[in-house]
């Protein structure tokens, strides 16, 4: 039997190979992007991404120009910046230090071009950096009751710090602050403390029970300390209470006055402005106080308009708020700006959950 | 590498006797399946649109999952999270929990989580599988506002003894074994099945989400480049056991038992950008499930009637463990434990009055026993605590239908679903099917559904510490389909049927898990959902000559999937956009050609771009590419005097493609798998003879 060779049937089965042989076209940018090279001040926005999809990404605003450039991580070193990122704190020498909670690993960047300069990894869980001095910088970790010490030149981890007191299987420290010598940790997840640490001998040399759940910490104009507790969850073993915002004294390690909140209620984001006179916190709202009033205000400063407010900073220069809104948690997040009144300005779309802000000066 | 190398060795060797042997030993058994034209069909399909999965790929090699099956043989969305690892499946645009999975008529899907696990289900223990898209579910149970997936176990028993034994040694170290025994007479047929498998599954690939720094002495990065990595933490070890007896009483009387036991030791391997150490960390569950059923049908002239009772036990352990100080000492960060024990009753009547009608009843019970714990926590005075929940649930669903006949052509069946879970009911769910036959030529037939539909929350959903929201709606839709399907052939020579079907459903009060501001998950109602497409499927057999069998089935859907809002804030972008993970087009094609003892099998499957936000924001985390897959296999079967063999070689993803299902999870390159089957024939002196 003979077989012509039939044309069209030809040219679908050689369509038919391609389509089944074709590979997928991996994406991470840099090909269409000219180097980075950003001058003066800005704002990082770190945006969370969602847990276990490794989308966490790196926003970079300037307010000035007021344009904003999103996944400048990837973009600049083809390489993804991981899972959650939680926070960023640049260091004296210009560096910006991510900390990729889920990823393990703390990276420095660049602030200028955003390329990678160098990298932690082997942390446990980590959650914030706080630099000492150019040769020494304390992480904390969630599910470690050791906070660690790096060499910030070196990118090597050359210690720890046993928080005492505190059982592996639920340990947290979290937002630190220094004040003179001592840095101020603290203990969120499961806990109630803040830890007082010796900067000269990595040692934990107090604590004081605040309350459930103290999530973030602010050093006031006055040297006080300015300590949100989140009041845990309703059914948590740990136990449930009203949140509270409390002012310590960092030297006698004692609570001088003690605001509640509501019930069920999930005050988060406490920030302060240049000055360092006046507090904002979100709880569903944006919220403002002067650290000399000795009653909570009754109103917010900024109303939520179905928002659902993830983040918080005041710029240090002018004291404009940026609160920024992780809408449904599945999208690009949206960053309002307003003037140190309240007043609406601008917004701007970032990455999934932004939940930190970090200031290039 | 010795090792390799000696598994290369006996690959080699065994494909060299299979070459060398007689080609007249053995004949393969592809048969034509016969084109039967009529226009009398079963009253119990009026209407329904479905696909049943061609047996002989339910077969084709032990190593194969149920998911794995899906991806290849119809066009729903397989959810795939790595090698063996959490697989899903969602049809038409809806979400994984929105799929009912039956096992010999009891309900599969985690009372707790609602979804079913398709990569624990291996496809050698199902023996009919058979999908119900949409409104068509409905004749079966409720909740499945994407559809269901029907399987069961019912052997193909031949008369007296018979033994089956296969071993599959693969690629990355796998290994699995079956092995089947059973017996069957007139009055009695049961067969026993075990399988086992397991891997390090430490496949290599290419990093594409991380980079590898070159520093110098002063520790400036002077060179990166993506580096290649194994999958770590992904290791399996499954053993499953199925036993099933059929007992004839009498012509009208049978009754049945199903008993299937799974041991799974899984670690969830590790994602793409982490940049921990496996050695420090113990990510890893462990599953023991029972599964039994037991059944009692009745057929008469008129009558059908079927009793079935079960029971389904299910302890799962869940542990993070992280080393917490030098000398490998370990602590729980997570150690989380769940029973759930089901009590499962159902009656099914079916009446047939006179000719053209036919009447059924049904009614399934479920009661649910949960506990559900976290037992890692530590209080404020240092005491262990645990965070979890222990609820009791019972489900209910009843339906009665009725289907009518009127003339050859055409066929209506109306359908009552009530449904109620703890103590609240749902509103009666009604669902009207219509079919007719346009023509006698090609068999052309329309049909048309629509329905309402109901799906509880899951017991995760409503009390899962934290987070569980007690206050959540059922999900509810309206669904709408239509299609049109033709069924030709010549006896001997070729057999082709096809069909296009258009779908349309809303979901409203769709149910989503969203972070609070507390640091954790929590469900709520978010808004509506408008799933909408076409789905095709054809499937052709082909007799050219002698000795020449052809098997083509293909199928396609192309499946927008719409959030409908309400937009949460001015800012929501969500609005009119794509669900996320799931992709508008999706494609499968299986094609087989048998000549003599050969069997050539390939298999491709296709998944559009998948968002990965709902915005469907195209930025570089924002999607994933579309990906194709192709796997081959090429199997001999050998025939002599004391045993049958077959041997098959499988080549998994054919042309190395670099993709991802899901952000972050890896999957395997080419990989390859040999098994052999041995089947002796002293057991049957009937067949021998």
């Amino acid at each position: 039997m003979r077989y012509r060779i039939h044309l069209p049937l030809l040219t679908i089965l050689t369509h038919l190979v391609i389509m089944m042989t074709g590979c997928m076209e991996w994406d991470n940018g840099p090909d269409n992007d000219g180097p980075f090279e950003v001058r003066g001040s800005g704002l990082f926005i770190i945006n969370e991404g969602n847990f276990q999809y490794g989308n966490a990404t790196l926003s970079y605003y300037d307010p000035t120009d007021r344009k904003v450039e999103n996944e400048i991580f990837i973009r600049a070193n083809d390489m993804r910046l991981g899972d959650v990122a939680q926070s960023m704190t640049i260091s004296d020498d210009g560096r910006g230090w991510i900390v990729v909670n889920h990823s393990h690993a703390v990276f420095a960047i660049n602030t200028e071009t955003f390329k990678e300069c160098g990298r932690i990894t082997g942390l446990p869980s980590p959650r914030y950096i706080h630099f000492i001095n150019a040769h020494k910088a304390y992480v904390t970790q969630l599910w470690d009751n050791h906070i660690y010490i790096i060499d910030p030149t070196s990118y090597a981890i050359t210690g720890t710090i046993t928080v005492p007191d505190m059982e592996p299987e639920n340990s947290s420290t979290e937002q630190m602050v220094q004040f003179g010598k001592y840095v101020f940790c603290t203990c969120w997840s499961y806990q109630n403390r803040v830890i007082k640490i010796d900067t000269e001998t990595d040692q934990v040399i107090n604590s004081l029970t605040v309350g459930i759940q103290p999530q973030s910490i602010a050093l006031d104009a006055n040297g006080k300390l300015w300590v949100l507790t989140d009041g845990g969850y309703e059914g948590s073993p740990y136990g449930y209470e009203a949140p509270t915002l409390c002012r310590i004294d960092p030297e006698t390690m004692t609570v001088e006055m003690r605001f509640r909140f509501k019930m069920g209620s999930s005050p988060r984001s406490l920030q302060t402005n240049r000055a360092r006179d006046t507090l904002y916190w979100l709880d569903d709202d944006v919220w403002r106080m002067s650290i000399n009033e000795t009653r909570p205000p009754l109103k917010p400063i900024i109303m939520s308009r179905d928002t659902k407010y993830y983040g918080l900073t005041i710029d240090p220069v002018n004291s404009e708020i940026y609160v920024a809104d992780a809408i449904d948690y599945q999208q690009q997040g949206i960053i309002y700006r307003y003037t140190a009144s309240g007043t609406f300005m601008e917004s701007f779309y970032v990455g999934i959950s932004p939940g930190a802000f970090c200031w290039k000066k | 590498m010795k090792k390799n190398a000696a598994i290369f060795i006996y690959m080699i060797f065994l494909c060299i006797a299979a070459l060398a042997w007689n080609e007249s030993a053995a004949q393969s058994v592809n048969r034509l399946r016969e084109i039967v034209v009529t226009t009398r069909r079963p009253l119990k399909d009026i209407g329904v649109q479905k696909t049943d999965i061609d047996s002989a790929m339910l077969k084709e090699n032990i190593a194969l999952s149920m998911a794995d099956i899906l991806t290849f043989n119809s066009s729903v969305f397989v959810k795939n999270y790595g090698r063996a690892t959490l697989s899903t499946v969602a049809f038409r645009g809806t979400s994984p929990s929105h799929t009912q999975v039956t096992w010999n008529g009891l309900r599969l899907n985690s009372p707790m989580l609602g979804m079913t696990d398709f990569s624990t289900i291996p496809a050698y223990f199902i023996d009919s599988a058979t999908l119900l898209h949409g409104t068509s579910s409905i004749n079966e149970t409720g909740g499945g506002l994407g559809g269901l997936v029907r399987l069961s176990s019912m052997p193909d028993i031949h008369d007296g003894w018979n033994m089956q034994y296969i071993q599959g040694i693969g690629s990355f170290s796998t290994f699995d074994e079956f092995l089947k025994v059973t017996y069957g007479s007139e009055k009695l047929q049961t067969s026993t099945r075990i399988a086992y498998s397991s891997s390090p599954n430490d496949y290599k690939y290419i990093n594409h989400d991380k980079k590898v720094n070159i520093y110098d002495d002063n520790h400036n990065i002077i060179g990166q480049y993506h580096p290649t990595e194994r999958n770590k933490s992904g290791a399996f070890n499954d053993f499953n056991i199925l036993q099933d007896i059929f007992l004839n009483i009498d012509s009208q009387n049978r009754i049945g038992l199903n008993v299937w036991f799974t041991d799974s030791r899984r670690e969830l391997p590790l994602l793409t950008v982490d940049y921990g150490s496996d050695t420090e960390f113990i990510n890893r569950q462990h599953e023991h499930t029972l599964r039994s059923v037991v059944s009692w049908n009745h057929s008469t002239a008129k009558w059908h009637t079927a009793l079935k009772g079960g029971w389904l036990n299910t302890e799962m352990k869940y542990i993070y463990k992280r080393q917490v100080a030098a000398g490998g000492i370990m602590k729980s960060m997570t150690d989380s434990h769940s029973r759930v024990n089901t009590l499962y009753g159902q009656a099914d009547g079916g009446y047939t009055p006179a000719r053209g009608w036919y009447i059924t009843a049904s009614a399934a019970l479920y009661q649910h026993f949960v506990r559900s714990e976290d037992r890692s926590i530590v209080t404020a005075s240092g005491d262990n605590a645990i965070v979890g929940y222990d609820k009791g649930r019972v489900e209910f669903s009843g339906s009665a239908s009725v289907k009518w006949q009127p003339y050859d052509r055409l066929g209506m069946s109306v359908v009552l679903r009530e449904s109620m879970f703890g103590n609240k009911w749902a509103s009666l769910v009604p669902a009207f099917f219509i079919d007719g036959t346009i023509s006698r030529r090609g068999n052309i037939m329309a049909r048309a559904s629509v329905s309402r539909n109901h799906k509880f929350p899951t017991l995760n959903d409503m009390y899962f510490m934290p987070g569980g929201n007690p206050d959540l709606k059922s999900e509810h839709g309206l669904s709408y389909d239509a299609g049109i399907s033709c069924d030709i052939g010549k006896s001997g020579i070729y057999g082709l049927d096809a069909s296009v079907s258009w779908f349309d459903s809303y979901i409203s009060d769709w149910i989503l898990w969203l972070p609070t501001t507390k640091g954790f998950f929590s469900p709520r109602n978010v808004g509506k959902v408008h799933a909408y497409g076409v789905e095709t499927h054809a499937n052709l057999e082909l007799q050219p000559m002698k000795d020449w069998f052809l098997y083509l089935n293909g199928s396609a859907s192309w499946t927008p999937s719409v959030n409908q809002g309400p937009a949460l804030s001015p800012a929501d972008r969500s609005v009119g956009k794509q669900l996320p993970y799931v992709p508008k087009w999706s494609a499968s094609l299986t094609g087989r050609l048998a000549w003599r003892s050969w069997m050539f099998t390939y298999k491709w499957c296709f998944y559009s771009r998948r968002y990965t936000m709902s915005s469907n924001d195209v930025s570089i985390t924002g999607n994933l590419p579309a990906y194709f897959m192709s796997n081959i296999s090429l199997e001999k079967s050998l025939a002599f005097r004391p045993v049958d063999l077959q041997l098959n070689l499988a080549i998994n993803n054919l042309f190395n493609e670099d993709y991802l299902s899901v952000l972050s999870r890896p999957m395997p390159g080419i990989n390859f798998e040999f098994f052999i089957s041995v089947t002796p024939k002293f057991l049957n002196k009937k067949r021998k003879q």
